[in-house]
């Protein structure tokens, strides 16, 4: 995003609504730093400046920027899954796609996530530790997919490398009995980035919405813990086409 | 990606608070679905949502769009939609409805796992999967502060910055806005429709008297 300055009144209106801090003074007008903004675009769509001066870069959709836009703009159509958002439908159609099955348990690490966002540098520590860990299949169907060099190292392309984005999910799923393996990696590799990432897991439950006790107890091993909200299919939907 | 099962906040704040989501798949319901959704955000407005946003407008409730214009923007297949009750007994009415049209699109509902688990067994559903949050982890000293993240955390994308929580509670201190417009103008960036007003309302309330605030 910029910021037209020879219009800018510098009311700063603008300021406050960019999660990353990206607009500030300079001097009397405001500035966007284009090496903090995430290309969200929340500027443009909800500070309402009122001489217009918000716009969109010219090169925002030039690769590999536009990985900025992709991936921080939830309004923006991700070019590889064709829908909107940084995931894929993952758990939320789970009950019609059975892409995560009874015996497994899937793994979504939202990069970023909250507010603070994350380079791409970072992200492929996590790709990489993920793949020394022995996943080496990352959910086709994610943006993320389509950013790896190498699926055996989890090396991601090198022209990406120095762009950061607002959030990204990694998604994956394991065997019920990988799921500690697999969190003790995260846990490691949290301790090497630069940022945050939230872990979700989501599994098949038992009835009466009970969550398998062979998936807590890999939480609980690993020192973890689960919030008291969560997130349910609702089991209501099937297939027809 | 909506990241609702990571909203931060109280219990008691929390039971306020419910997301539902409407949710065809590709490959499997995706043709023909474009009156079925219309059909469920009909019975979904019945129930009394306080935000919703389909993806085919992308605009909240609060953007003086007319639910016509959003039951209208509903014609693409695919559409999906976003939206939140601060009341277990309006997401309870809206579920009856739904189970009942029984339109086959996949339903999803965030909120605290034990009020789900009672209402679907009162409304004689079965749960398919659970999504658990298992916390934040890394850079946490980086985060906001925890009552900041209670706002924040409405919005998954992170659209709704820190800086303007704190705005916002600046703005409601000194008087120069109310909390229910001052929850309308933080729940404008989220565009996935999930920030949710009335709580935020709340927060304000609760929140703002901790601050001390430059009246600039």
């Amino acid at each position: 995003m910029m910021i037209h300055e020879e219009i800018c009144v510098g009311c700063g209106r603008c300021q406050p609504y960019c999660p990353t801090a990206a607009i500030r003074y300079n001097g009397f007008k405001s500035r966007i730093d284009q090496d903090v903004c995430y290309e969200c675009s929340t500027c443009l769509r909800a500070a309402h400046c009122p001489v217009d001066a918000i716009a969109e870069s010219p090169n925002v959709y030039d690769y590999p920027r536009a990985l900025r836009r992709y991936f921080s703009d939830p309004s923006a159509t991700h070019t590889t899954t064709g829908i909107q958002g940084r995931g894929t439908e993952e758990s939320k159609t789970n009950d019609v796609t059975l892409r995560v099955g009874p015996c497994e348990v899937g793994v979504a690490i939202e990069i970023g996530r909250p507010t603070l966002g994350m380079s791409i540098l970072d992200i492929q520590k996590i790709t990489r530790a993920i793949a020394r860990a022995g996943v080496h299949k990352i959910e086709p169907h994610n943006p993320i997919h389509s950013m790896i060099a190498d699926e055996a190292t989890g090396d991601l392309k090198p022209e990406m490398l120095g762009e950061r984005v607002l959030s990204a999910i990694i998604e994956i799923k394991v065997k019920r009995d990988e799921l500690r393996g697999i969190l003790r990696t995260l846990k490691e590799v949290a301790k090497e980035v630069d940022s945050v990432f939230c872990i979700d897991a989501c599994t098949i439950v038992e009835p009466g919405l009970k969550i398998p006790e062979e998936v807590l107890e890999s939480i609980r091993a690993e020192g973890l813990t689960w919030r008291p909200n969560a997130k349910v299919n609702m089991g209501l939907g099937r297939a027809w086409e | 990606m909506t990241h609702s099962l990571h909203r931060e906040g109280s219990l008691e704040s929390l039971e306020k608070d419910y997301v539902l989501f409407i949710y065809p798949a590709r490959g499997f319901n995706y043709k023909g679905s474009a009156p079925k959704i219309r059909h469920l955000v009909e019975l979904l407005y019945q129930a009394g949502p306080v935000n919703m946003i389909p993806t085919s407008l992308r605009r909240n409730m609060y953007s003086g769009v007319t639910n016509e214009e959003i039951l209208e923007s509903i014609t693409v297949e695919g559409t999906r939609v976003y939206s939140v009750f601060n009341d277990r007994e309006k997401l309870k009415k809206a579920l009856i409805r739904i189970k009942e049209a029984n339109e086959g699109i996949s339903i999803m509902v965030s909120g605290i796992t034990d009020r789900v688990r009672e209402l679907a067994a009162e409304l004689g559903i079965n749960p398919h999967m659970v999504n658990l949050s298992l916390g934040i982890h890394g850079r946490t000293d980086r985060l906001p502060p925890a009552d900041i993240r209670e706002f924040t955390t409405m919005c998954g994308h992170g659209v709704v910055s820190p800086h303007l929580v704190k705005d916002m509670i600046r703005r409601v201190k000194t008087g120069k806005v109310s909390e229910w417009d001052g929850s309308v103008l933080l729940a404008e960036p989220c565009t996935c429709g999930i920030y949710n007003p009335c709580r935020s309302a709340e927060l304000l309330r609760e929140k703002s008297p901790l601050y001390a605030v430059d009246r600039w």
